[in-house]
């Protein structure tokens, strides 16, 4: 579980995130919503240690997050998907994929790749390609591949479905609700919050960097202020 | 062109292209991975050149005892220039001119350092002590005991390189920093890490470069620089960033330089003294005209091999 307290988080001198107070509990897939600019990325990126953070804590089973270096944070059991530049384009599939896998024990590399394979198939046809070949929906996977790889407990993922055409999106959402299945904790920024709310099991709506709702995915779909206030209506 | 001028300058393109190649690899990598244009490479060519004068005029003369410490001495410039230098300037967000302008005055200093030690122990183009002598003669080729030693060595040298850049796990690492230096810290590589390593392997093989260099001439502290020019045409002709153009680009280089110029020479009368020149024009003449080098030739026919 990660629990955030009074983070006050940004970008140089930018304060985006305003004294936000809120906790991801372990193995919900929780929906992180929001009209642009109200600090949803912003979060997964403090979480991570790639921006600035001016005050307050990210803890992880009461281990404190702020200060580590990024690549200090997989080893942690959390993986981050980015929106954007989220695989190597100019390595093979392969290559991806040995990377997610690379802070694994050495023993353990080959299951978890065949592993990957089995929960994306299509990589499998696609190991030897340069992964700048792939279409938009294969390298969508392959990016929640890498992240997979290093067997998280805990899965951030930026608008997985962004540039996605609907029913390559919704594959993707349907692979990531065999993850929660599977037990991992997933964060979930979405724009489409109608879409990800029949996936997912909890919702947090920020706005100009502070929570104004959260709630199960049923309550946040019947919140009418909610969804025509701020997350408008898909 | 005289026949036995055309071997002697065919065997010159592939001696001198073999060390040019192997001086390019590391500008290359440092490119693509440090994301640096480091002029400061030409010091570790000259500083490995002086290791391996140091120790063979101290009387070792096993060509791979001489040869290591020239990767050794190459590989610690290149170290201290990062730690001390680059990477302090990367922590502040200096602009790339900054660098580029650091790396000059990096290569300054340990320039100098080198001219004062020549100079007080008078090390002025001497040659590393290892005898000449003709290994082959065949009508007009005649190859030297230096030809059997500099071209396998770096021949062999860039396989490696290939192969540790292709199919280690720290060569993926590398070219996972060069792709998406932020993508590789957010799935765990240790960044500071490799980069080290890619220091210490692009010092190694310019200081390996230089001992090569210092067989064939003499050891001088602007020898390194009176080659980089000629090194940055090559890797310029790969595109900064792809491996085998920049092999191919050194080869081309030594070629321009050394057939071509006695061709132009014999048959033109142009001057031997326009060979300088060379390395400049071929820069200019990439640059306004195909600024990508080899690399997008080299990626079609790689796809066309699949």
């Amino acid at each position: 579980m990660i629990t955030i307290d009074r983070l006050t988080a940004g970008y140089g001198k930018l304060e985006i995130l305003q004294d936000l107070s809120l906790s991801f509990a372990a193995q919900q897939f929780s929906a992180l919503l929001g009209p642009n600019g109200s600090g949803k990325s912003t979060l997964m990126k403090a979480i991570m240690g790639l921006n600035t953070v001016f005050s307050g804590s990210i803890t992880l089973q009461d281990r404190e997050l702020i200060g580590r270096p990024t690549e200090a944070i997989p080893p942690l059991g959390i993986a981050y998907v980015p929106q954007r530049e989220n695989i190597f384009d100019e390595l093979s599939v392969l290559e991806n994929l040995q990377l997610g896998a690379r802070i694994l024990p050495k023993a353990e590399r080959p299951a978890a790749l065949n592993e990957v394979l089995g929960i994306f198939p299509i990589l499998g046809r696609r190991l030897s390609q340069r992964a700048n070949t792939l279409s938009g929906g294969e390298h969508q996977m392959l990016a929640i591949a890498i992240a997979w790889l290093s067997k998280p407990t805990i899965m951030l993922l930026d608008e997985p479905s962004a540039g996605l055409a609907p029913a390559i999106a919704t594959d993707v959402f349907r692979i990531l609700k065999e993850l929660s299945a599977a037990g991992i904790t997933l964060v979930v920024v979405e724009q489409n919050a109608r879409r990800l709310l029949q996936y997912c099991d909890y919702a947090f709506v920020l706005r100009e960097g502070m929570l104004v709702f959260q709630g199960s995915a049923e309550e946040c779909l019947k919140d009418e202020e909610t969804i025509k206030g701020y997350l408008g209506v898909h | 062109m005289p026949p036995a001028l055309l071997t002697t300058s065919l065997v010159n393109t592939i001696q001198i292209g073999s060390l040019y190649a192997l001086m390019a690899l590391g500008i290359t990598l440092t490119f693509s991975v440090m994301k640096l244009p480091n002029f400061a490479h030409a010091e570790y060519v000259t500083a490995g050149a002086y290791a391996a004068l140091i120790v063979s005029l101290s009387g070792v003369l096993n060509p791979l005892v001489i040869m290591i410490a020239a990767f050794a001495v190459g590989a610690l410039s290149a170290l201290i220039s990062h730690l001390a230098v680059f990477k302090p300037l990367e922590g502040r967000d200096v602009s790339f001119y900054t660098l580029i302008l650091s790396s000059f005055a990096i290569g300054l200093i340990i320039r100098y350092i080198l001219f004062t030690m020549a100079d007080y122990f008078n090390l002025f183009d001497l040659r590393i002590a290892i005898p000449l002598r003709i290994v082959l003669r065949d009508g007009n080729l005649i190859l030297s005991n230096l030809f059997a030693w500099v071209v396998p060595t770096s021949v062999i040298l860039v396989i490696i390189l290939t192969l540790l850049l292709n199919r280690s796990p720290l060569g993926r690492e590398m070219r996972a920093l060069a792709n998406n230096i932020s993508l590789a810290r957010v799935i765990g590589i240790r960044v500071e890490r490799v980069k080290n390593y890619a220091w210490l392997l692009v010092g190694g093989l310019a200081g390996v470069a230089g001992a090569l260099w210092g067989l064939q001439t003499a050891v001088h502290p602007l020898m390194g620089w009176g080659a980089i020019i000629s090194v940055f045409a090559a890797a310029i002709l790969g595109g900064l960033s792809s491996f085998s153009g920049t092999v191919l680009g050194a080869y081309v280089v030594a070629f321009s330089e050394n057939t071509v110029m006695l061709f132009l020479n014999a048959n033109y009368g142009l001057d031997l003294a326009f060979k300088p020149a060379i390395p400049f024009i071929i820069i200019i003449a990439v640059l306004l005209l195909r600024p990508q080098g080899f690399t997008n030739l080299i990626k079609r026919a790689e796809e066309l091999q699949r």
